[in-house]
Order: C-alpha cells, then structure tokens, then sequence
C-alpha cells in the first residue's frame, strides 16, 4: 500500500524528510481547514503566502489542496488513495497536534507516522532551556558547524 | 461528494489568487487591496537566501536599514530549514566566527521551538509574573482600538502599524518598539498584542511571536524593555518621523520614563 503525505504549514518544501519517507509515489495533500486556520489566527496576508507556496510546489509533484476539517478529509482521502499509512511533517503545534489526535479517533485503522525535520543542532543532553544563553552556550559548538554535526 | 474535487492552484494574477481566498475564508469584502507581502515559494526563497551577507548582518543588524534577510517567511513555513541557512551563511564566509552573528539568530529560533515542544501552555500563559510593579490582571485584556487601526497618534508608532498592516513584516526593532508601546505605556497585556501580530505577520509563529511579546513584557526576562526617542531616532533612519512634538510620549530619559511607567516598581504595590 502506498503512503499519503499530508502537509501542513510548518514544512512547506519538497526536500522536508517526509517526502523521502513516503517515496516518489505518495500522494501529498494539503487540507484548507478554515476553522483551524482562523483558531490559529491565520490572517489573510499569510494565507496568501502559504497559498502561493502550495501553487509553486504543486507545479514540480502531484500535490492537492483540499478544503474541509482535516479529521474529516484526510480518512477519506487515504482511503481513496488506497493508502495504508500517513506521513506527516512532525510539529510542536498544538493545533496539528489536536487534528493529529482527531484523525486517530475518526480512523482508528490508518497509521500516522510523524517524520522530524533536519535538526539545527545536535546535542547529547536536553538543554536547560529557562533562558536563551543557557540554551546557546550549549548549542553554538554544534550550531556553528555544517549541518550541525 | 464534492469536498474531493481539489481547490484550484492556478490564478492568473495576486489579485485572483486572493478574491479565491476570500471566498474560502468568507470575507467577501474583495475590495480591499493587494498587501505587498514576500513572494511566496521555494524560488523566491532561494533568491533572498542567496543575497545573505553575514558580516554586514552582524555590523547593522539593528539598524532599521541594515542588512537584515527577511528571510522569517519562509524560515516560519519551512520552504528553507535552519540547517541549510546556517550551512548557507557558513559557506558563504572564510571564517565561521563572521556568521557566527547571524547564526546566534537563527538560534534563537530554534529556542523557542525547543520550548513550544516542551511547555505548549507557555505560549499563552505567563511564563513569570511581571516585574513592572504591575499584576497581570491590571493590563487590558484587549487591544485599544486605536492600536489596531494604527491611530494612536505617536508618529513612528502610527508608521510601524501602517507597514505591518501593508507588508506583514516589521524589522526586530521596530517589533519591539511597537510591543514594548502596547504593554508598557499603554498597559495592554501581552497576549493582546501577540494576537495583533499574528494576525497581520506573514512570518506569524506562536512560539517566535508570544514568547518575544512575553520577552518585551517581562513575563520571560528579568525586566520589562523600554526605549526612548532618541533610540528610535538612532536606529530607524530617515524615513521615520521623529520629531518630538509628534512622538511626545517617547521624549523622555530612561530614567524618567522608568519613574513614569513603572511608579510602583520595587515598592509594595508589586
Ligand atoms: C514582539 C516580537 C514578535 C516577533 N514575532 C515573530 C514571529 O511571529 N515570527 C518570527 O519568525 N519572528 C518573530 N520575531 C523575531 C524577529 O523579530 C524576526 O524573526 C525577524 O525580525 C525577522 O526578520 P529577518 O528574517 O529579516 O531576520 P534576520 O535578523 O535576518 O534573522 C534571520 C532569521 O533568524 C530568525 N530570527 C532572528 N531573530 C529572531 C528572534 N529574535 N526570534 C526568533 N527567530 C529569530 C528568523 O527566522 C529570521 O528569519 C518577533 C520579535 C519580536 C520582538
């Protein structure tokens, strides 16, 4: 069974790891969710960024935008796609979170894998993160370097 | 079944694209004109990545002016990652110590995602209680009206919201001008004025956004941040007014201005 990629407005690039995870065939949706999108105080400046950057990238891969509640549409998308798994960018957001959470209970069956981005740093402990600095003294040797590494 | 057919992606213009919009987000007021906001995609954020100079950053990054990026929209929606613009900055200088500046920025943003993982509720909870003097609870829990239409009447302040509202962008400066404004002289509480901003920024994020408002108003740092006229006369360049008797509130000595703004602070009412 093939993958389906959903995507959401925090990895909005054909080089995000998740398209790695799902192959070059997975299809990739975007669902235009305007109660989410106004929850989450969207306005219509950056819904017009986000829009021409889904416009650009459906150009170069088969990508659908689609506009509904998300635990709604995505099942059916998936199920329509004949896809046994979906891939998702993972995002500290609570409000892809909570769909992530909705999906799960509207489909109890389909499988949703969240992929991590490339990382900026790596480090061997969780940092202190009460203040900036305690965080950077931490972070800069591996900050400093390419890829991080 | 309707809902399956996708949304259309080809428009033959801005202006097209954004009456689609509307509709979408049933605001039928089509009228309105077309913000001058950053091109959105993979192609135009290339082409700024592509003019990014980590030295002169780091020499006039606080200059209104300077050499800054703008490269936030794209950053926020992760048509570039953080890695590859730090691998960008670093391959474009001989020494990594001249990106360093510029990579401490990006940085930063990487912080306050780590902390939108960690603690979610920290993105609309104060962190820590002000140290203004002031209670939470004496800060309006709303904006003043004159704030979001841009009519408070202090000139940069008026100009700062007017390019807000026109391009979704305002330099890091200008951003705490206009939030340390809102908080501390006109007592709005933060979350207010985070709202404000993530209405209108087309590099909008919770965590960049409400935990720097958090930040300005001293719910996430050791003390509230205030500036003057003479600061903003320093750093913004001549396309901003300030002129004294049109920016009266902000014509003050710190030290003055700390007696003004904060009168209880260290004493018993805090
Ligand atoms: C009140 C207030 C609200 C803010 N709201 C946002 C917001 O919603 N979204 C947002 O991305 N930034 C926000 N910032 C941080 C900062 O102002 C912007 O990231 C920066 O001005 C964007 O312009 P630039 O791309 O030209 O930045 P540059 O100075 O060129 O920096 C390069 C990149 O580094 C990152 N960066 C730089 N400074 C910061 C910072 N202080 N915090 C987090 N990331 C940083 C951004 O991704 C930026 O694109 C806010 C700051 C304040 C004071």
């Amino acid at each position: 069974m093939a993958d389906l990629v959903w995507l959401h407005e925090g990895a909005l690039r054909l080089t995000h790891p998740v398209f790695a995870a799902g192959g070059p065939g997975a299809a990739t949706v975007f669902i235009w969710d305007t109660d989410r999108l106004a929850d989450s105080h969207v306005g219509i400046k950056r819904q017009l960024f986000i829009y021409e950057t889904l416009a650009e990238m459906s150009e170069s891969r088969s990508l659908d935008i689609h506009e509904g509640r998300t635990e709604e549409v995505l099942p059916r998308l998936a199920a329509q796609s004949n896809a046994g798994r979906v891939l998702v960018p993972s995002s500290p957001d609570p409000a892809v979170r909570a769909k992530i959470g909705a999906i799960r209970r509207a489909a109890p069956d389909l499988e949703i894998v969240e992929i991590e981005d490339t990382p900026f740093v790596t480090m061997a402990n969780t940092p202190d993160l009460g203040r900036f600095f305690r965080y950077w003294n931490k972070a800069k040797k591996s900050a400093l370097r390419p890829q991080g590494i | 079944m309707n809902e399956t057919i996708p949304l259309p992606t080809k428009f033959a213009d801005r202006a097209a694209m954004l009456a689609h919009l509307r509709a979408l987000s049933g605001h039928d007021d089509a009228a309105s004109a077309i913000p001058d906001i950053a091109a959105g995609g993979r192609t135009a954020a290339e082409a700024v990545l592509a003019r990014i100079d980590p030295r002169a950053y780091a020499a006039t990054r606080n200059h209104l002016d300077g050499a800054v990026t703008r490269l936030s929209p794209y950053i926020r929606h992760g048509i570039l990652s953080l890695d590859e613009v730090r691998n960008a900055a670093l391959a474009s200088v001989s020494d990594p110590k001249q990106a360093e500046k510029f990579i401490q920025e990006l940085a930063w943003r990487d912080y306050w995602q780590r902390i939108y993982l960690a603690h979610p509720e920290r993105i609309w909870s104060d962190v820590e209680s002000y140290k203004t003097g002031f209670d939470a609870a004496e800060y309006d829990a709303e904006l003043p009206a004159d704030i979001a239409a841009g009519e408070t009447g202090v000139a940069c302040i008026d100009q700062f919201i007017a390019t807000l509202f026109e391009t979704g962008y305002l330099h890091n400066h200008a951003r705490m001008y206009l939030a340390s404004y809102t908080v501390h002289w006109r007592r709005v509480s933060w979350q207010a004025g985070a709202r404000f901003f993530l209405e209108h920024l087309v590099d909008a994020d919770p965590a960049s956004n409400n935990l720097s408002w958090q930040w300005i108003a001293s719910t996430f740092s050791n003390k509230p941040y205030i500036f003057n006229l003479e600061n903003v006369a320093k750093y913004c360049g001549p396309d901003i007014n300030t002129i004294p008797r049109h920016n009266l509130v902000l014509d003050q000595s710190y030290e003055r201005l700390s007696e003004l703004l904060f009168p209880y602070m260290g004493g018993p009412h805090g």
